[in-house]
């Protein structure tokens, strides 16, 4: 990330879930905060959102997960990321994410995860204070 | 004594003036934080037109006096009968997991505890989305949010939980299903004959409410106007041969939760509702042989309470003018709403937040039930947010609330307590008066299916959430333990679990493995040629639009051709439809 470029952000919904409406959210939210935000849409393959992660040059990838699938499919793109060796990117998981599972998603690499009633200027901040940590 | 009209104005102004404003002026507030209506508020001196008789046009005070439900409710209280548990004759509670066979076996257990009724059949998002559990798409997804189902033979395992009593002649089914309805309802269908039950016995309710799933909820599958097809052909078909089974079951509940406002809600499924009747008019059908067999599911809640009550009797007089003025239909049952429950709080006011406060709000959304026509249901249980499914303690909570709404509170002793009411009947008209607007312009774009296509609903959906969630964080809208009310000194009161969870895990996490070796083995055992022949048929009539396509997928069902067989058939035929981006 360039000093004074914007943040670039991908938010994707991996899986068959088509509850959008946090992904909508956070799409706009994030932008109104400056934010550079590519939504992907839903039904989005774990290596479809790698592939675009990589391809859009993102420095955050956002996934919104209700099914109850948010194990799965995680790992299968902080897999896909290493892979590419993309793993530099910032991965945050949002969605109905039981607590236990919470802690189960931070072991595989995820930083952040975001469940019902986040402030959108918090995950913002969250993701500033990170990059900055990071860079 | 008569008030005359002026001399109330008169009053009014002097009661601002006097009491109104100063009051406002001593706390120094910019306007008064309550209102107050007035014989001026509304115009009650059509009542019959506007509002009615319950079980009149336009059903505004309701569909009927009082429903089945309250007919009997005091002597099933002695009884200790348990409604949630079903009945004979009544479809049971939501719910499906794992492979089909894990789930007949669930239904097993429930029954031998008590618990009756037909099957309320959840499926998995494979099977929502027509795929089989080998797909790719299905990693990870199979038998988790609803029971897997590939094949006939899948779901002739599930109905194997449904013999004797519980045949289905006697018991309703349910199948939350919507961009493979017409191959569901083909299961059922093929079903029936194996078991030699004449499809004129069947009864039950296919979701099937496709244009919804465009504007939320997100499982489609074909493009909106080529889904609309296929929805033709499952009224026409249904209405032909099954005229006790529901058609659809068309939700606005979906769309509000996705994010609507109320009035968007509203017409957005009234919006959906016509695109529906013209698509029956279309197949050739009169409105009256098909619309009466249209269902709703639910529209949206929330928790503001006086406007879900107007909300609900605003949509039955909306319903009611759009088929008896619209489609001159003639028949009483094709103008009402029938749906199975009124208000609610809608599971999106729910917080993961202090969650046992779920229940305090559930009871409003209750209360909004029980006074727009229907159960006062507590719904949804204190735990839905927390996505560990509905605990029975939760569960129990919910039943007593609603049996104390009814019983103690004594809240469905009166049809539409509101009625008259000079600020319910101008909420009413105002709320009626917007959506109609709406829907004007949606119309205007082409209709419900235009103005998916042209992105303008879920669009507008999409924004709606986003307005909400701001309104949220600048503290204009208010919820307890999210954006107000905390901090140390308040406490986070839990509950245990007595059952932690609903489904066996350890048969969720085999689920997959299991259900693929079950497609393994049916394509082996399967005849092949029966399979393709009937998939190349299927295929030849998709290409000839006036064509019914049921008896070609129910032919294809019949052979063991699977849900994704005949699904990739129709993709490569129709097309498939493509995500919305922002």
């Amino acid at each position: 990330m360039g000093e004074g470029s914007k943040i670039r952000v991908l938010i994707a919904k991996p899986g068959l879930d088509g509850h959008e409406r946090g992904a909508h959210v956070v799409v706009y939210g994030l932008r109104d905060e400056g934010f550079e935000v590519i939504y992907t849409g839903i039904r989005q393959s774990p290596a479809q959102i790698v592939s675009a992660a990589v391809q859009e040059d993102v420095d955050v990838v956002g996934l919104s997960i209700l099914s109850g699938a948010h194990i799965s499919l995680t790992k299968k793109v902080m897999q896909g990321l290493k892979a590419k060796g993309a793993d530099d990117i910032l991965v945050t998981v949002g969605g109905i994410i039981p607590e236990e599972d919470k802690k189960t998603l931070k072991k595989m690499g995820v930083e952040g995860v975001f469940t019902s009633g986040a402030k959108i200027k918090d995950i913002a901040a969250f993701i500033r204070a990170k990059l900055r940590e990071s860079s | 004594m008569r008030n005359s009209k002026k001399e109330i104005k008169e009053a009014l102004k002097k009661w601002e003036d006097e009491i109104l404003n100063p009051r406002v002026q001593k706390f120094k507030l910019d306007k008064s934080p309550t209102s107050f209506y007035t014989p001026l508020s509304s115009d009650s001196s059509h009542f019959l037109e506007k509002v009615g008789f319950p079980g009149e046009f336009p059903y505004t005070a309701g569909n009927s006096p009082f429903e089945f439900w309250r007919a009997y409710a005091e002597f099933g209280a002695k009884l200790n009968y348990r409604s949630d548990w079903g009945g004979t004759g009544r479809s049971g509670k939501y719910g499906g997991f794992g492979t089909p066979a894990d789930y007949r076996d669930y239904l097993l257990k429930m029954q031998s505890m008590g618990r009756k009724g037909g099957p309320n059949i959840a499926f998995d998002l494979v099977t929502q989305c027509g795929y089989d559990s080998d797909s790719t798409f299905a990693e990870g997804e199979v038998g988790r949010v609803g029971v897997a189902v590939d094949s006939l033979q899948d779901f002739a395992v599930i109905y194997e939980a449904f013999t004797g009593e519980l045949d289905i002649d006697k018991v309703p089914s349910n199948f939350t299903i919507n961009a493979p309805a017409a191959v569901l309802i083909a299961m059922y269908v093929c079903l029936a004959k194996k078991r030699g039950i004449p499809l004129d016995k069947l009864t039950g309710t296919p979701q099937n409410d496709i244009l919804k799933e465009f504007i939320a909820r997100g499982t489609y599958i074909y493009p909106p106007a080529q889904s609309m097809r296929l929805f033709r052909d499952t009224c026409v078909f249904c209405c032909k041969h099954m005229p006790e089974f529901n058609i659809n079951s068309i939700g606005g509940y979906h769309i509000r939760e996705a994010g609507a406002t109320r009035v968007q809600d509203l017409a957005f499924s009234m919006a959906n509702g016509i695109a529906y009747i013209k698509a029956g008019l279309a197949g050739g059908l009169g409105v009256d042989e098909f619309a009466p067999a249209f269902t709703f599911n639910a529209f949206g809640g929330s928790m503001e309470i006086y406007k879900e009550i107007a909300f609900q009797r605003a949509a039955r007089r909306m319903w009611a003018h759009i088929l008896r003025d619209r489609f001159h239909a003639k028949n009483p049952k094709s103008m009402q709403i029938r749906q199975p429950i009124t208000a609610h709080i809608g599971c999106s006011s729910t917080t993961l937040q202090r969650p046992l406060n779920n229940l305090a709000r559930a009871v409003v959304g209750g209360m909004a039930a029980g006074m727009s026509g229907a159960i006062p249901g507590a719904f949804p249980p204190f735990d839905e947010p927390l996505g560990l499914g509905h605990s029975q303690e939760a569960t129990q909570l919910q039943q007593d609330a609603s049996r104390i709404m009814v019983f103690e509170a004594k809240v469905t002793d009166v049809c539409d307590p509101w009625a008259g009411s000079y600020f319910m009947e101008s909420l009413t008209d105002k709320i009626e008066e917007d959506a109609l607007a709406e829907l004007e312009k949606i119309e205007k774009m082409g209709g419900a299916v235009a103005a998916i296509e042209n992105g303008y609903m879920p669009r507008a959906v999409a924004k709606s959430a986003y307005e909400r969630q701001k309104k949220i964080e600048k503290q204009e809208e208010l919820v307890v333990g999210v954006n107000c009310f905390v901090g140390e000194h308040e406490i986070d009161v839990s509950i245990n679990r007595l059952v932690e969870a609903t489904y066996n895990p350890e048969l969720m996490k085999t689920a997959e493995e299991r259900q693929k070796a079950n497609l393994a083995r049916l394509k082996r055992e399967r005849n092949g040629k029966a399979v393709l022949t009937s998939l190349r048929d299927l295929k030849v009539q998709a290409e000839d639009k006036d064509k019914n396509l049921m008896p070609a997928i129910c032919e294809c069902v019949e052979n063991d051709a699977t849900l994704q067989e005949i699904s990739d058939v129709l993709r490569e035929v129709l097309g498939e439809a493509q995500p919305m981006k922002l």
